[in-house]
């Protein structure tokens, strides 16, 4: 028995979670102080599972000794590990930045905490489960910790929110757990590796039946046009951590659900096409929507839908070149984007309508906070030397070798819109005049460490981006290979 | 004309899911699925006699946890979503209180509650051997207390004890799966690591039956805990001095 084990990213926050209430009767601080052990606990071992993951293995874990199809197990492979690094890394951060949380009483910070560690449970279930029912049951959790958090804030907003993300999300699970129900009905088994050996026999027209029912319920969580309404509420409404971790763990997990799917467990050539439109236009709407936004944290959801739109283009290419760039682009979307929701909920803490006009000349009243919003924005719009840059580069590049020149062009022009909407907030920042009366609430000192993380991470992967362009090659490897995966999973059947 | 393109989408979309259902033969033998060895496996290793039991708490069990974790979850949320308009912990609703049930309603819940509790405890405790388990039962008890909410309007359920049951409860299920992982063969989460007994026993199945039984607490805490933060919540604008 060894101490890191995947199932560890499962059960030690159910577990926490549950004991969370008695902890908080036994001693108060408590409540805020452990959910940051578990998650630095996490964070470790997701390293040290990951640093000794071997090039094109996979780690599988059965659960309750019964071996796959029989059972449930957990994939750890090169792509399963890194987006798990990512949600326990952000998870962690998020922690330091938010455990002070004092505001909100003590009932209300045990809630917050309950809800924020199942979120992170349900996203990496999402990401190592290798049975889809599983899937499913990790999604719902995911799914109904995110509509307790929108709706955290009390108020007729943040009820109004998490309702239309409430309805929304009913319909994603509704539609997944019926491709679901089609696909045990065609194939006999939920073992993700043998539905994709079994779909070989299943008629074209089920098997596009049920992709298009997967299609949209995930499409729902990764922020797909025209699936994206309750983007701007949630992230606007919900408080300012978050929001960080929708963009950082429930979207990543949408869309890695997406993939994992259309990659590993179907053969249909058609989806791809169907997935670069939607990328498309969930980029161009979500985009241009955004530069007419005045409540900032609208702004950046919006920013953020658009961004989920380029890495599906990307996923979409249907090449090795174009995965490593989604999930380059994955990676620094989750890190950048937590990063300005987290300044961002600074620079807009004592104004009342988070507005940006507030935010004149904050690049003097707030020159820490400021800096690493204008780092934020300077790193997604894709400006070296940041790691935004790489991956836009990857993506432009990969879109070039498939030739698809009008893609690229628009890909370019929606960028200058991108830099159009960020330049004006750091215009405003450093450049005008700030109004009479300010007031600002300067970040604790947890805050401003978890920020500075996030940038060096930024700065340090913009500069040496080889560090981690490896890891990220291998993860597209392990993705893009079925054939290895279902070995992986099921050693003892030949594939053909 | 915008809802006739809406209702021809429906159709066709109808037409697709209706044809691929159709497709699906009912009760035929088609797939060699996994159903032959959890019929032959749950009597003779797991020593459950219940298969669905064994389906649900050994095969699938880590569904069933995160199933638990989901209804754990609506829960809170709910009680996050409602905390603002209900202005104590006592839960009592002035509006609720007005009314009074009748004395044969009040007399039916007294004789009634005690066996429903029964009914219910027999139902999870003796998942693995007769249908029912875990969900069913703590569903059962939570009809109980609810009928004891409807007949009696003053009573009221400790929050505090339902959170010990509902925390206690989880952790069972969690740290007996964690107890596989370190003390079973195999050393896999939720793992059976007890010794498995004789089948139709009442102490049979190794960790099957313990498993059942800390949901059926956790299932009927949870759903109580729901029906009661529903049952108590003020109607908004209903007490407009209570602001």
């Amino acid at each position: 028995m060894v101490i890191s084990n995947p199932i560890y990213f499962i059960a030690l926050p159910l577990l926490t979670a549950f004991l969370l209430p008695l902890i908080g009767k036994v001693y108060k601080p408590l409540i805020r102080l452990t959910p940051g052990f578990v998650f630095a606990f996490m964070a470790y071992i997701s390293f040290d599972l990951f640093l000794n993951l071997e090039q094109g293995k996979a780690q599988i874990i059965q659960i309750a000794g019964w071996a796959p199809p029989l059972g449930i197990n957990l994939v750890y492979d090169n792509f399963s590990g890194f987006i798990t690094l990512i949600i326990t890394t952000l998870a962690f951060i998020v922690w330091v930045y938010s455990y002070k949380f004092k505001k909100v009483g003590f009932d209300n910070s045990k809630k917050f905490f309950i809800l924020m560690m199942l979120l992170v449970a349900g996203s990496i279930g999402v990401v190592l489960t290798g049975d889809i029912f599983n899937l499913f049951v990790f999604i719902e959790i995911t799914a109904i910790s995110s509509y307790g958090l929108t709706a955290f804030y009390k108020g007729r907003d943040g009820a109004e929110a998490a309702f239309k993300f409430l309805f929304i999300g009913a319909l994603s699970s509704t539609l997944l757990l019926l491709g679901i129900l089609i696909l045990y009905t065609q194939t006999g088994t939920l073992n993700m590796a043998e539905i994709a050996i079994r779909l070989k026999d299943v008629p074209i027209a089920t098997q596009a039946i049920i992709l298009i029912l997967f299609f949209v319920g995930f499409g729902i969580e990764a922020e797909m046009f025209p699936l994206n309404g309750w983007v701007p509420d949630a992230y606007s409404q919900a408080p300012g951590p978050v929001a960080a971790s929708f963009a950082g763990m429930l979207a990543k997990a949408g869309i890695y659900g997406l993939v994992r799917i259309i990659y590993t467990i179907f053969d249909l050539n058609g989806i791809f096409g169907l997935l670069l439109i939607m990328g498309i236009l969930t980029m161009i709407i979500a985009e241009t929507a955004a530069l007419k936004q005045k409540n900032i944290r609208r702004m950046l959801a919006y920013s953020s839908m658009g961004q989920m739109g380029l890495i599906m283009i990307a996923f979409a290419l249907n090449t090795k070149a174009g995965i490593y760039a989604a999930i380059f682009l994955m990676f620094n979307h989750a890190l950048i984007k937590t990063m300005l929701f987290l300044s961002a909920g600074f620079l807009t803490y004592s104004t009342k309508d988070k507005k940006i006009s507030d935010l004149d000349g904050f690049g003097k009243i707030m020159p820490f906070t400021a800096l690493i919003f204008g780092l934020g924005a300077f790193a997604i719009v894709g400006l070296p030397p940041f790691s935004g840059f790489w991956s836009k580069l990857s993506v432009l590049t990969a879109v070039a070798d498939k030739t698809y020149y009008v893609i690229l062009a628009t890909i370019l022009l929606i960028s200058v819109v991108e830099i159009v909407y960020y330049f004006r907030i750091i215009g405003r920042l450093y450049f005008k005049k700030a109004h009479e009366e300010v007031k600002i609430h300067k970040p604790s000192w947890n805050a401003q460490v978890a920020m500075s993380v996030l940038a060096i991470l930024i700065i340090v992967v913009g500069i040496y981006p080889d560090l981690i362009t490896e890891y990220i090659s291998n993860a597209a490897d392990a993705l893009f290979d079925k054939s290895a995966y279902i070995k992986e999973v099921l050693p003892n059947v030949s594939l053909n | 004309m915008k809802k006739l393109i809406v209702i021809t989408l429906l159709l066709i979309l109808g037409f697709y899911l209706m044809s691929t259902f159709i497709s699906v033969p009912f009760g035929a033998e088609r797939i060699a699925g996994v159903k032959d060895y959890y019929l032959k496996q749950s009597p003779e290793t797991l020593k459950v006699s219940n298969v669905v039991t064994a389906i649900v708490v050994s095969f699938r069990g880590f569904d069933t946890l995160g199933e638990v974790t989901v209804l754990f979850l609506a829960s809170t949320a709910l009680g996050s979503i409602l905390y603002r308009r209900r202005t104590h912990h006592s839960g009592l609703n002035p509006q609720r209180e007005a009314v009074v049930s009748s004395t044969l309603v009040r007399t039916g819940a007294k004789v009634l509650f005690p066996m429903i509790i029964l009914l219910g405890a027999y139902v999870f405790v003796h998942g693995h051997l007769t249908p029912g388990g875990g969900f069913q039962g703590g569903a059962i008890i939570a009809t109980g207390f609810l009928l004891i909410l409807i007949s009696y309007r003053k009573f009221f359920i400790n929050h505090n004890v339902l959170t010990w049951v509902e925390a206690l409860a989880g952790t069972t299920f969690v740290l007996i799966g964690i107890g596989g992982f370190i003390f079973a063969n195999q050393n896999n989460f939720l793992e059976n690591f007890l010794p498995e007994g004789t089948l139709n026993n009442l102490i049979s199945g190794g960790v099957v039956g313990i498993i059942y039984i800390a949901v059926g607490f956790k299932v009927g805490a949870e759903i109580t805990g729901i029906l009661d933060t529903l049952l108590t919540i003020k109607e908004a604008g209903l007490n407009p001095d209570e602001n």
